[in-house]
């Protein structure tokens, strides 16, 4: 039996809302919908989906913050929908812990494209663990300790730890690790990058304002090191 | 011969510009120049009104004076004499007649009884016989015919006559019925230094007059010329787009008045612009909302004609073939609609301000490559770019300078399109080169222009109307620059000229530490 993916779509305007349902469904997925953010949140406790595809436009509780309340608590994937390609929207929603955005007026297969790619990033592929300092990462089992200690990442947040972990003390171009990571063309939005590394930051350094593990490698992009 | 002629420039080229430095039609020189030559007419003309009726006044007192003394010891000394008196008698009453108040020398001339002419004087040094000049003596020796206008002879004749320098009075009666012939002589040096010493009195008043006139023209032309200046920097200041530009009214005057007037028109520009500029930002704003508010339905719309699309292209033939044309075209124009309204948006975006850049170092070369291959022009486009050439810039951004400029050249010009890369300086350049007929002259300024169609009879094109237009765009968001221009061999050749570091122009939008 193959795995069909669980969405949860967060959507107001019932048009777009029940248009990307017929294309999801269509794709393979099975897709629960809600017209609110306050509806979505109550049907993520009850239905657990694997992913969210979120309306950043919407009444009460709009997505940014729909977004900020998923993360307190869940690593799950989430997916900006966004009317407005004005950057300052893009960063609030990536800082507010979205794993990705599409721009409306999203097309389907792009829309499942990404879908596709932020569920394979919770994959497993090896059998091995690697050692930085006071973290560990374990291969096999996806997971992160520190300290002994488990974090909570989300499926983006590991696999970019995982593929800079596979390539360590060799700096990796954002535009790498947009097609490694996120699976982007060549046009990615080197800000996710950005987001994700400071998100992962703020979990695995001692001190997120200034890396020991993580480095920023200027004019480059980023390295993963153990520290000196 | 042409050296000369040189040398002798330089001077003139020195004088003509310190003539024009001191620029005689300055308003501030002609008040100057007005009221100094108002000042010396009237000081002039007092000055000599005022020294000539003096003088008249001073010369005539004096010689009435003199003249009636004269008169007066002619009267009791000379008629006193005998009818021919000795030379002693006529010096001795000399001599006493000059004693009288007026300190005036005494000629006198009679016949002595022997028919001889004596002469009697009281300074023998300084006045005698030839000093009195020929026409005084003829006159004072007529016989004046008697009537009953004239009761006497003869009459008292004077003159003035200058001796060495020095004006005299000299005066000359005869006493009636053969009595001696007297004449006086009068220094008149006293009241010339007296009037000369007017005259220079005269002359420094006017000098005085002239300064001062000076002074109040300099201070008239300051008061008249501070508000001139003023107004022209707040003009200048307008000019340069500062609407907000006001004159401090001070006072009643015209020049007062007039800058009231520049105030209230400076209002009303700014009025006007502020009108205008809200309008623009309306129609803006409603561009803006406008393609908002078609990206929700047309969301919805593109979600489904992918269904549709989908379904065309499966081999079940699900669809009704009467019908598979009409599905077709709402899908390619479903396309197509987005595409305008997204660069609706790109262009709202610009217009607003809001477009910012997200760079990134890029490989320019796998760029291009990427862009055409995304769009599968590989065939159609000959890449000259080496791997290696890396610029830190929006990537977003200069695919859709790329795709619009190669798009451009393929849709007009035909394949094969010349894409070449190379660097200059800090910048680089990109020339998209086509193979078609080129760009007419009168088309080429306008070809980054929105909606621009090369004739109004050219039927619609595949384009929004908008790629170039947002091409040069992204090409200035990143200080750039792209020019088009045909080639000496045909075919137009776009240029698109971006400096290799673009990050400059967003201070502070990304955090970098240097660890």
């Amino acid at each position: 039996m193959t795995f069909v993916p669980s969405l949860l779509l967060i959507e107001d305007d019932d048009a777009i809302r029940t248009a990307l349902e017929l294309s999801l469904t269509r794709q393979g997925h099975r897709v629960a919908t809600a017209a609110t953010g306050e509806d979505g949140l109550k049907l993520l406790r009850e239905q657990r989906p694997d992913l969210i595809v979120l309306d950043v436009m919407l009444p009460g509780i709009d997505g940014f913050e729909v977004c900020r309340r998923i993360r307190r608590t869940d690593q799950l994937p989430i997916i900006l929908l966004t009317a407005r390609s004005d950057d300052i929207d893009v960063v609030v929603g990536l800082e507010s812990g979205a794993d990705d955005y599409v721009v409306k007026p999203v097309q389907g297969r792009v829309l499942d494209a990404r879908i596709r790619a932020v569920l394979r990033r919770g994959e497993r592929e090896a059998n091995d663990s690697a050692t930085f300092g006071s973290l560990v990462i374990d291969r096999a089992a996806m997971t992160v300790t520190k300290n002994g200690e488990d974090l909570q990442l989300t499926p983006t947040e590991l696999r970019l730890l995982l593929e800079l972990s596979r390539r360590p003390g060799q700096a990796l171009s954002r535009q790498q690790l947009l097609r490694l990571v996120w699976e982007h063309d060549y046009l990615g939005d080197s800000r996710l990058v950005d987001a994700c590394v400071q998100r992962l930051r703020a979990k695995v350094e001692d001190v997120p304002s200034s890396p020991t593990l993580i480095r920023t490698v200027r004019g480059v992009g980023y390295r993963l090191d153990s520290p000196q | 011969m042409s050296e000369p002629h040189d040398k002798s420039r330089g001077p003139a080229a020195v004088r003509k510009a310190i003539l024009s430095g001191l620029r005689f039609t300055s308003l501030r020189l002609r008040l100057v120049v007005v009221f100094a030559l108002v000042a010396l007419t009237a000081a002039v003309s007092a000055s000599g009104i005022a020294y000539w009726l003096n003088r008249e006044a001073v010369l005539t007192r004096t010689q009435d004076a003199v003249l009636r003394d004269f008169q007066q010891e002619m009267q009791s000394h000379a008629s006193a004499l005998p009818l021919n008196p000795t030379q002693d008698e006529l010096q001795r009453t000399a001599v006493q007649m000059a004693n009288s108040s007026q300190r005036f020398s005494v000629l006198l001339i009679a016949e002595d009884p022997d028919g001889n002419v004596v002469v009697g004087n009281s300074d023998l040094d300084t006045f005698t016989r030839e000093d009195v000049p020929a026409s005084l003596r003829k006159a004072v020796n007529k016989e004046q015919p008697l009537s009953s206008n004239n009761k006497a002879a003869y009459h008292l004749y004077w003159q003035r006559i200058v001796v060495n320098d020095t004006p005299y009075l000299v005066g000359g009666t005869r006493v009636i019925d053969g009595g001696p012939t007297g004449y006086m002589l009068k220094s008149l040096e006293q009241e010339a230094k007296d009037l000369n010493s007017l005259a220079w009195s005269l002359g420094i008043a006017t000098a005085l007059a002239l300064v001062g006139s000076a002074l109040l023209a300099q201070a008239a032309a300051t008061t008249v010329l501070k508000p001139v200046h003023r107004l022209g920097t707040a003009a200048r200041r307008l000019g340069e787009g500062k609407l907000d530009t006001r004159l401090r009214v001070s006072g009643t005057d015209e020049l007062a008045e007039m800058s009231r007037t520049f105030n209230r028109a400076a209002e009303a520009l700014e009025q006007r612009v502020a009108e205008m500029s809200a309008r623009e930002e309306a129609s803006r704003r409603f561009v803006a909302d406008m393609s908002h508010e078609l990206r929700t339905p047309l969301t919805a719309i593109t979600a489904v004609t992918e269904v549709l699309e989908e379904e065309l292209d499966a081999e079940t033939g699900s669809v009704d073939p009467m019908i598979e044309p009409a599905v077709r075209l709402v899908v390619s124009e479903t396309r197509r609609l987005n595409d305008l309204v997204e660069n609706l948006m790109e262009v709202t975006r610009f217009d607003a301000g809001t477009a910012r850049l997200v760079v990134d170092d890029v490989d320019i070369a796998d760029q291009i490559t990427a862009c055409i291959d995304a769009r599968a022009w590989l065939d159609a486009v000959e890449l000259d770019a080496e791997r290696g050439i890396t610029a830190r810039l929006d990537p977003r951004r200069l695919d859709v300078i790329l795709a619009n400029l190669i798009g451009n050249a393929l849709k007009h010009g035909g394949s094969p399109v010349r894409v070449s890369v190379r660097t200059e300086d800090d910048d680089l350049l990109i020339e998209v080169q086509d193979n078609g007929p080129g760009i007419p002259e009168d088309v080429l300024p306008h070809v980054f222009d929105r909606f621009y169609k090369a004739s109004a009879s050219r039927p619609r094109s595949e384009g929004s109307g908008l790629g170039l237009s947002i091409a040069l765009e992204n090409a200035h968001i990143h200080g750039g620059e792209i020019t088009a221009a045909n080639a000496p061999k045909g075919g137009a050749v776009f240029t698109l000229r971006l400096p290799r570091d673009a990050s400059p122009l967003i201070a502070g939008t990304r955090e970098e530490d240097s660890r």
